[in-house]
């Protein structure tokens, strides 16, 4: 069976201390008032006595779906879903930062990257994991509420839990159901916050329209790739893609 | 499915006509932007390099990977290996990079030009530095004799270095930051069981947390254990608190209990135990002295009583006793840390005790324990005789049960004013900042004034710092050797740690050693720090051999010592050598052998209890400066009940006016149903006097400026609950 790497979490031992918002942010070095990750809080009035229920903050980021919207909503293929692994990934070198993804995530997980102008939300920490480390949150978490790992891998203690709860794990709900890789046991905590993803009306019919159509819509993207290489070209000489400030400018604008 | 493979040959395509594109315009620059980006997804050796480090942001000193690339900390990571804090690292501990890289650090050393806290400062070499601060110390020893110098020193693996310094050259009067916080608690426990116990919560069945907040104050490795318990153990959490923190929120019961009140809770727990017989008479018999005493005593603390106290029902009250007895051994009573809150806090604090007492939970699995041996040993020197000099502190014989060690910082501050007994005049201080942490600030500003000479040792311009004569750039954690340090870990562990530098120091910063050691020569007093620090520590590791190099391998030394049964066979170290329900040196003493309570004075018509409290993201005002945790806690606002805000017409965000009899500040108010509607709260360390600390200064608001300043009467501990204020909205 292929991987699939995937985050099982049990929100019940979330504090909100925020310490894996906050490794996350150095580890990734996610520009000011921007996060990859977060905590959500269940803000249902404080009642005396006592207590229901338990799970109250909701551990969450980029939940790498089996239907990723995002990946429809990408008029590169900068986002792609990873066959392999099954990460939600995005090739930085093909994104034109269209934020065309951003409305298209039900959980918001996306942002346009303030300073780099591309596309941005969690990657598991892929310099980490070659590291042979945990993704930066996973390992800092005191309660170790965030469990990372290959789901269908048996071995791994994502897979150990994912299998020994399977009946009563929960997934976030949204309006659109993206079918995401982020398991909560048990009790999610706090619900109704998720959006719809909304794809933009051109994608829709990009996906919907005969190959021609496609076609050509493909080659305008072409056109737009080859004045990016032309910009990189003229720029410096570093290994860095798309870095030309008027090509961020136009590319944001599209 | 179909859709995937769709949105892949999409961007196949698209990738081949970009590579087609850049390579028809022949260049590289694409394809090797594309070869790294695939590359970090599968094999890569690590950018940095990995060192051990403990961390400093708070208290807790945990254990941590600095991952350091070219000489620079890019990421702390936990030491999955430091069973103490269980392989986390918090917020605050990963924000240690922009405490580190501050870009408001101190620098090198300066020397107060303008008034005290004009902020007019000239830069001044390292050698003019410490002659000068030896040169004054010398001055103020001369005219008022040793013990009109005061010594404080925070938190930190190298403050026995200033109680060093202290004792060589000759004064008694060294203070701590503890009489800002824990004492009265410690007093209480200590007066009890004969030391300050480390509570097992992991393996406890029942906690009742009142005084503390486990789950935002965080305190290793009590916070993660109490989840763990909670969460796979079925452990029971009880809360009391009038704010409806983040542990409130998590615990299985939560009651807003009226400031001031815990005692005639614990009492009244106490009552139905005793009552009703819910404890194990042999070990009340064999372990406990006083019993007959406290069942006479406890008799009017009825729930009934307590819950007209407290505005607890009655039912509960008597419930959740009979549970915590049930559940005992393995339940208690929570020993919180910061018990600094009013008059009568070590006599709070003893009903807490007691209660534990009842429990027979000490010394046994999921109740309260003793410390355990690390090994390390203490490195004694003989401290110089001065016969010029006063008799005791300055502090001394004006509270009881004072901790020699500690002192009282705020009657060694009414001392000073008063010039009582005698005149202080030089103050020398490290790494703790009385001027944000002090209730009455305004009193603090006034005793500096008092001062001929000042010298702040910090890593930042503290507010303490910022009316200071010399203000000396001290090191981080992660740039400098220190001694080695034992920790308890509850259960968990008994440890030692050390520290070596992680990265070069950076600017002109000196560690403390080095600075006390230039100045004892100074004065000399230079054999008094004839060593070196890696020799210090030969000498504290003595007795552990191997464990130096166990601490290079792992971060860490664990002494593999007894953890339950401690006291199997040995006596408590009490005057009864029992646990001591009635304290027989109380009554000796004059203090109430038992716990009388006192019903808590209520705020005036329209004024407000202000109660202090802490946040997992804030250590005091050592941290609202700090870039990364400036992000999540901004600014701090008073929290306010929708009830009177409604009635004083203040809205959610509006600013307001918070004044004390000592104080005022302005402040946005939070308007929630998180609070009583008696009671208010606003977090510490914001509105710095220092503009040194740009994120702070100017920020929010400054409780030290509002509180007024009681203190405990037995411990002299700051009593930070006692301030009523009234609240205003300000128009703008």
């Amino acid at each position: 069976m292929a991987r699939q790497l995937a985050m099982v979490i049990d929100s019940a031992k979330c504090m909100d201390c925020k310490a894996c918002v906050a490794a996350c942010k150095v580890a990734n070095h996610t520009p000011e008032g921007q996060w990859r990750n977060w905590i959500k809080l269940d803000d249902s009035p404080p009642r005396p006595g006592a207590s229901n229920r338990k799970a109250r903050f909701q551990p969450g980021a980029c939940m790498h779906c089996d239907n990723p919207t995002c990946v429809a909503a990408c008029p590169t293929g900068a986002t792609y879903k990873d066959a392999e692994t099954g990460e939600v990934v995005i090739d930085e070198g093909l994104c034109i930062g269209c934020g065309n993804c951003l409305p298209a995530c039900p959980y918001h997980a996306r942002f346009r990257n303030a300073e780099k102008r591309k596309a941005d939300k969690c990657n598991y920490c892929p310099e980490r994991r070659s590291a042979g480390l945990d993704p930066a949150c996973v390992d800092t978490c005191p309660t170790k509420a965030r469990v990372f790992g290959d789901i269908n891998d048996p071995q791994s203690e994502a897979g150990r839990l994912y299998l020994a709860n399977k009946e009563r794990l929960a997934r976030v709900v949204a309006a659109t159901d993206t079918k995401p890789n982020m398991f909560y046991l048990g009790d999610p905590g706090p619900e109704h916050w998720a959006g719809e993803a909304v794809i933009p009306a051109s994608m829709v019919a990009l996906k919907q329209s005969a190959p021609l159509i496609k076609g050509i819509v493909a080659l305008s993207g072409l056109g737009v790739l080859v004045m990016l290489g032309r910009q990189l070209l003229a720029g410096s000489g570093d290994s860095h893609s798309g870095s030309g400030p008027s090509g961020d400018k136009e590319n944001t604008d599209a | 499915m179909a859709q995937t493979s769709r949105t892949l040959s999409r961007r196949e395509f698209f990738k081949a006509s970009g590579l087609l594109a850049a390579g028809a315009l022949g260049g590289p620059a694409l394809l090797g932007g594309l070869r790294t980006a695939q590359a970090a997804t599968e094999t890569m050796t690590p950018a940095w390099d990995s060192r051990f480090g403990v961390c400093d942001m708070c208290f807790n000193k945990c254990g941590l990977i600095a991952r350091v690339e070219n000489g620079v900390v890019t990421k702390l990571d936990p030491n999955p290996k430091f069973v103490k804090s269980r392989g986390m690292l918090c917020a605050r501990g990963n924000a240690g990079i922009s405490h580190v890289y501050d870009p408001d650090r101190l620098k090198h050393p300066l020397l107060r030009k303008g008034g005290r806290g004009e902020g007019k400062w000239q830069r001044i070499p390292w050698d003019e530095a410490l002659d000068m601060a030896a040169q004054k110390m010398d001055e103020v020893r001369e005219k008022y004799l040793p013990c009109g110098h005061l010594f404080t020193a925070g938190t930190d693996m190298q403050s026995l270095f200033v109680e060093r310094l202290a004792e060589a050259y000759g004064s008694f009067n060294l203070t701590s930051h503890e009489s800002l916080c824990l004492v009265s608690g410690s007093r209480a426990f200590l007066d009890t069981f004969g030391e300050v116990p480390f509570a097992d919560v992991l393996h406890s069945k029942y906690v009742i947390m009142v005084g503390a907040n486990r789950f935002e104050a965080l305190v290793t490795p009590d916070s993660m254990d109490l989840m763990t318990a909670m969460r796979e153990h079925g452990c029971k959490l009880v809360t009391l608190d009038p704010r409806y923190t983040k542990t409130a929120a998590l615990s299985d019961e939560w009651y807003p209990i009226r400031p001031g009140t815990d005692m005639a809770f614990m009492l009244a727990l106490a009552h139905v135990i005793v009552g009703e017989g819910l404890y194990d008479p042999q070990w009340i018999e064999e372990k406990t002295y006083g019993m007959e005493q406290l069942r006479e005593h406890v008799k009017p603390y009825t729930p009934g009583f307590a819950a007209e106290q407290c505005g607890i029902p009655a039912e509960d009250i008597a419930r959740i006793a009979r549970e915590l007895a049930a559940a005992a051994p393995a339940s208690m009573v929570y020993p919180g840390r910061r018990s600094s809150d009013y008059e009568d806090s070590t006599q709070i604090r003893r009903s807490f005790a007691i209660v534990n007492g009842l429990l027979g939970n000490w010394d046994r699995p999921g109740g309260l324990l003793g410390a355990r041996a690390v090994g390390l040993k203490g490195v004694p020197y003989d401290a110089p005789w001065y016969d010029d000099n006063h008799d005791d502190r300055i502090d001394a014989g004006k509270v009881p049960m004072m901790f020699e060690h500690e002192g009282s910082f705020m009657v060694t501050r009414d001392s000073i004013l008063a010039d009582d007994p005698y005149p202080i005049r030089g103050w020398f201080v490290y790494k703790t900042n009385p001027m944000a942490t002090a209730p009455n600030r305004a009193k603090t500003i006034e005793m500096m004034h008092k001062m001929d000479f000042v010298t702040v040792v910090d890593i930042a311009m503290s507010d303490t710092a910022w009316y200071a004569d010399l203000v000396l750039p001290s090191q981080s954690y992660l740039e400098r050797i220190d001694p080695c340090s034992g920790l308890q870990g509850s259960s968990a562990c008994a440890c030692v740690v050390k520290r070596d530098p992680v990265i070069e120091p950076l600017y002109e910063s000196r560690p403390l050693f080095d600075i006390v050691k230039g100045i004892a020569g100074r004065l000399d007093l230079g054999e008094y720090f004839d060593f070196t620090i890696e020799q210090f520590r030969e000498k504290q590791l003595a007795d552990l051999p191997g464990a130096d190099g166990i601490m290079d391998r792992d971060g860490v030394y664990y002494n593999p010592s007894k953890v339950y049964g401690i006291y199997d066979g040995l006596v408590y170290k009490t005057l009864s050598q029992k646990v001591e329900l009635y304290n027989q040196r109380y009554e000796q003493m004059g203090i109430d052998p038992l716990p009388v309570y006192t019903p808590p004075v209520q705020p005036p018509a329209n004024q407000f209890r202000l109660v202090v409290g802490r946040n997992a993201l804030v250590t005091q005002g050592s941290t609202t400066n700090n870039t990364l945790l400036h992000e999540f806690v901004p600014t701090n606002t008073l929290w306010l009940n929708p009830g009177p805000a409604g009635k004083l017409g203040i809205a959610d965000g509006d600013l307001v006016e918070v004044s004390s009899a000592v104080g005022r500040q302005a402040i946005r108010a939070e308007v929630t149903d998180k609070i009583r509607e008696d009671t208010v709260y606003m977090l510490t360390g914001f509105n710095t006097l220092s503009t040194q600390q740009r994120l702070a200064h100017g920020n929010g608001a400054s409780i030290a400026e509002i509180l007024d300043g009681g203190y405990d009467t037995v411990t002299g501990n700051a009593a930070l609950h006692l301030t009523f204020v009234t609240v205003t909205r300000k128009v703008a």
